[in-house]
C-alpha cells in the first residue's frame, strides 16, 4: 500500500464530512458570535468541496458542481459582509458580542 | 216595550260600574247604584201602568228572547217576559230596593266597605229583577242561584266577625240542598216537556200526573230552600248576622219570596199533579205555625222578624197549595211593604239602642215618634188588624182555605195568625213602652225615616186595592167575606191582648221567669228552636265534621306520604346525581386542565431562549432522523 495512491472520491468526502463536523461543533459550542460565523463558513466550504468533488467523480465534462461552487462562495462572501455588519451593529447597540446574551425573544 | 230589558240591566250595569274600583273610589261612587235602582223603578212604574188594566191570565203584553247558548239540537234562551205577575213583582222588588238603597245611605255610612256593601246589592236586585221577568225556567234558575251567591256575601258582610262568617256559609249550604233538588227537577221537566220555556211547560204541554208530581216536588224543595220553609228553615234566622238593611230587602222582601215565586209560576204543573198541592200547603202550614212560635221565644230583635219571615213566607205556601194563586201572591206583595218597613225599622231601633236584645229595649215610643209610628204601622199589618195591608192579604188566605173546604189547615192558619199577633205585641211592648234602659235615645237620620214613611204609607193603604189586584191577575175580584174578617180579626185581637196583658201592663222591667217556669217543657223546646239545630248538627254537621276528620287523617298519612316518599326517593336520586356531577364530571374536566398544566410546565423547561440549545435539539433530531432511514434501509 503507497501512500500515492490516485486520490478518490471517498477522501474527498471524508474531509467534507470532517470539515463540517468541525463547523458544527463550532456553530454550536463557541460562545462569540464572530466564532459562530466562522464555522458556519466552515460548514460552507465543507458542501463547496461535497460539490466540486462530486461533479468532478460523476460528471467531468459539464462542470456543473464547480459553477455551483464559485456561485456558492459569492454568495458566502456576501453573506459574510452582511453577518459581520449584523455583529457590529449589534456589538454597538450592547457592548457584547456573546450568544448567550441574546435571549429576548423567547417565549 | 222593549226598555223592560233595561230593568234588570240598570243595576247589573251597577255593579259592573262599582266592581272593579278600588275600595276608595267604590265608596264615593254609591249614588251609582241609588241612581240604577231608582231609574229601574221609575221603568218598572212605567211598565206597571202600560200593562194595567190587566186581567188576562198568563197573556204576555211583552215578550221577547234570544238564543244564547246551543248545545247539539238544544237551544237555551234567554227572554223578557212582561205580564201582569211580572209586572207587579217589578213594582215591588223595585220599590223596596230603592227604599233599602236610600235607607242605608244612612244606615251604613260609617262604614269602610260601603261601596262594596252597594256593588253586591245591585247586583242582587238585577238577579232578583231578572228572575221576574225571566221567560223560562232555566234563566230564573241562574238567576236565582246569583242571588243565591249575593245573599251569601251580605250574609257575611261582617266577616271580620266569626258569627257572620259561619251563618253566612250555613245559609249557602242549606239553600244549595234545596237548589240541588231544583236542578234534578230542571232536568226531569226537560226530559219530560222537553223545554224549559214557560210558554211550553205550563201551558202546551200536558203533563201526566207521575211526572207532574216528580217536577212540581224537586221544584217545590228548591224552593223551601230558599224560601226557608220548614224543615230547611235553619239558616234564615243565623242570616240576621248580616247588615240589617240587606236583611231587609233579601231576607224579608224579595229572596226569600223567590221561592214562592217560583211555585206561584210553576203552579199548572202543581195543579196537574194534585198531591203536590196538598203537600205545598201541609209544609206551609206546618212553617206558618212554627215559625210563630219560636218567634214568640226570641230575644234578639231580628230574630223574632227573621222567624216571622219564615212564617208569613209559610203561609203564602198555604195560599199556593189551596190553589188560590191571588192570595199567596198578594200576601206575597203585601208582606213584602210591610216586613221590609219592619226590619227597617228594627235597624233604626238597633242603632239607637246600642243592643238587638229586646230584653235591654224599653220606652223608644217617647224619644223617637217617627219610627214609633212607622213600626206600629208594620206591626199592626204583620198582626193583620184592620185596615192595614196584612189584614187583606192574610184574609184572603183564610177565605181561600175556607171555601176549599180545608178545615183543618184553616184551623191551624188561625193559630198562626193568633201566634203572630201575640208576638208582634210581646215585640212591640218590650221596645216601645216600658221604662228606658239605654240612655242617648235619638230619632235616626232624614234618609232613614224618608224610606220608611213610603214604607208605611204603602202598607197602610196598599189593603184596598185587593178587589183590583185579583182583576188585575186575571182573577175575579171580591172583598172579604165579612164572617170570615170578623173571626180572624176577632183571633188577631186576642192575640194582641194576650200579648199586652203578658209584656204590656207593666212600667217597670219586666221578668218573664215565672211564666217560663210555669210552661217548662214547651219553653225549652221552643228555645232550643225546637231542636232543628241540634238535629243537623249531630246527623249531619257532626258526621260530616268526622267524615271531614277521617279524610283528613287519611290525606295526612296516605296521600302526602307518597307525595313526600316520592319527594325523598327523588331527592337522593338528585343526590346521588350530585356526587357524580362533582367527582366524575368535574374531576374528567378539571383533570384534563390539570394534565395540560402539567405538561405545559414540563415542556416549558425546553423553550430556554439559547439558540445554540435549539440548533443542538435540530441537530439531535436530523441525526435521529437519518439513523431511523439508516436502519429502515430508506
Amino acid at each position: 500500500m503507497t501512500l500515492l495512491q490516485p486520490v478518490g472520491a471517498l477522501s474527498f468526502m471524508t474531509l467534507a464530512a470532517v470539515l463540517f463536523s468541525l463547523g458544527l461543533y463550532g456553530a454550536l459550542s463557541r460562545k462569540s458570535t464572530v466564532m459562530v460565523l466562522m464555522s458556519l463558513e466552515l460548514m460552507a466550504n465543507a458542501i463547496n468541496i461535497n460539490l466540486v468533488a462530486l461533479s468532478r467523480f460523476s460528471a467531468p465534462a459539464e462542470m456543473t458542481g464547480q459553477i455551483f461552487a464559485v456561485f456558492s462562495m459569492v454568495v458566502s462572501a456576501a453573506e459574510i459582509g452582511l453577518g459581520l455588519a449584523l455583529v457590529l451593529a449589534l456589538y454597538r447597540q450592547r457592548k457584547t458580542v456573546e450568544v448567550d446574551a441574546m435571549q429576548e425573544l423567547k417565549g | 216595550m222593549s226598555y223592560v230589558i233595561a230593568i234588570p240591566l240598570l243595576p247589573a250595569i251597577a255593579f259592573a260600574v262599582l266592581g272593579p274600583l278600588s275600595n276608595r273610589a267604590r265608596n264615593k261612587a254609591v249614588w251609582v247604584s241609588v241612581a240604577a235602582v231608582a231609574s229601574a223603578l221609575v221603568l218598572s212604574l212605567i211598565a206597571f201602568v202600560q200593562v194595567w188594566p190587566g186581567g188576562h191570565e198568563g197573556e204576555a203584553a211583552y215578550h221577547a228572547s234570544v238564543t244564547f247558548a246551543s248545545i247539539g239540537s238544544v237551544y237555551l234562551g234567554v227572554g223578557v217576559l212582561l205580564d201582569s205577575v211580572s209586572a207587579v213583582m217589578l213594582v215591588v222588588v223595585t220599590l223596596v230596593a230603592t227604599a233599602v238603597m236610600v235607607y242605608s245611605l244612612g244606615y251604613m255610612h260609617r262604614d269602610a266597605r260601603i261601596g262594596w256593601y252597594y256593588a253586591v246589592l245591585s247586583l242582587f236586585t238585577a238577579a232578583m229583577l231578572m228572575l221576574v221577568v225571566s221567560d223560562n225556567f232555566l234563566q230564573l234558575y241562574m238567576a236565582w242561584e246569583v242571588m243565591g251567591l249575593c245573599s251569601y256575601l251580605l250574609i257575611g258582610f261582617w266577616h271580620e266577625q266569626v258569627a257572620p262568617r259561619k251563618a253566612s256559609l250555613k245559609a249557602f249550604l242549606t239553600t244549595r240542598v234545596g237548589d240541588v233538588g231544583f236542578a234534578i227537577g230542571l232536568a226531569v221537566m226537560y226530559a219530560t216537556a222537553g223545554s224549559f220555556d214557560f210558554a211550553v211547560v205550563l201551558h202546551d204541554f200536558q203533563w201526566a200526573p207521575a211526572t207532574a208530581t216528580a217536577v212540581a216536588l224537586l221544584l217545590l224543595f228548591g224552593a223551601m230552600g230558599k224560601s226557608a220553609q220548614v224543615p230547611l228553615h235553619v239558616w234564615l234566622p243565623d242570616a240576621m248576622a248580616g247588615p240589617t238593611p240587606a236583611s231587609a230587602l233579601i231576607h224579608a222582601a224579595t229572596m226569600v219570596a223567590a221561592g214562592v215565586f217560583l211555585v206561584a209560576r210553576a203552579l199548572p204543573i202543581f195543579e196537574a199533579s194534585g198531591i203536590a198541592l196538598t203537600i205545598t200547603m201541609v209544609i206551609g202550614v206546618v212553617t206558618a205555625l212554627l215559625g210563630g212560635l219560636l218567634a214568640a221565644v226570641q230575644h234578639d230583635i231580628k230574630k223574632v222578624l227573621a222567624y216571622s219571615t219564615i212564617s208569613q213566607l209559610g203561609y203564602m205556601f198555604v195560599a199556593l197549595g189551596a190553589g188560590g194563586l191571588v192570595a199567596g201572591f198578594y200576601h206575597l206583595v203585601t208582606h213584602a211593604f210591610f216586613k221590609s218597613l219592619l226590619f227597617l225599622g228594627a235597624g233604626v231601633i238597633i242603632h239607637a239602642a246600642h243592643t238587638q236584645d229586646m230584653r235591654e229595649m224599653g220606652g223608644l215610643a217617647k224619644k223617637m215618634p217617627v219610627t214609633t209610628v212607622t213600626f206600629t204601622i208594620g206591626s199592626l199589618a204583620l198582626a193583620g188588624i184592620f185596615p192595614f195591608s196584612g189584614f187583606w192579604s192574610k184574609d184572603e188566605i183564610l177565605t181561600v182555605l175556607w171555601h176549599g173546604e180545608h178545615y183543618i189547615v184553616f184551623a191551624l192558619a188561625l193559630a198562626a195568625a193568633f201566634v203572630t199577633a201575640v208576638y208582634v205585641a210581646r215585640l212591640w211592648f218590650r221596645v216601645f213602652t216600658g221604662p228606658e234602659q239605654t240612655s242617648e235615645l235619638k230619632e235616626a237620620h232624614i234618609e232613614m225615616l224618608v224610606p220608611m214613611g213610603v214604607l208605611a204609607a204603602i202598607s197602610a193603604v196598599i189593603g184596598f186595592g185587593s178587589p183590583y189586584f185579583a182583576q188585575f191577575l186575571g182573577h175575579e175580584g171580591q172583598w172579604p167575606d165579612a164572617a170570615i174578617a170578623l173571626t180572624s180579626t176577632a183571633v188577631a185581637g186576642l192575640g194582641l191582648a194576650l200579648g199586652w196583658w203578658v209584656y204590656g201592663r207593666r212600667t217597670r222591667v219586666i221578668n218573664t221567669r215565672p211564666l217560663k217556669q210555669r210552661f217548662a217543657v214547651v219553653y225549652d223546646a221552643l228555645s232550643l228552636k225546637l231542636y232543628f239545630d241540634l238535629t243537623y248538627d249531630y246527623f249531619i254537621v257532626k258526621q260530616f265534621s268526622r267524615l271531614a276528620g277521617a279524610l283528613a287523617t287519611f290525606d295526612r298519612v296516605v296521600v302526602d306520604g307518597i307525595v313526600n316518599g316520592a319527594g325523598a326517593v327523588w331527592r337522593a336520586g338528585a343526590e346521588v346525581g350530585s356526587l357524580l356531577d362533582i367527582h366524575v364530571i368535574d374531576g374528567a374536566v378539571n383533570g384534563t386542565a390539570t394534565i395540560v398544566k402539567a405538561a405545559g410546565a414540563r415542556v416549558r423547561r425546553l423553550q430556554v431562549g439559547r439558540i445554540q440549545a435549539y440548533q443542538g435539539l435540530m441537530v439531535g433530531a436530523l441525526v435521529l432522523l437519518m439513523l431511523w432511514f439508516v436502519v429502515k434501509g430508506a
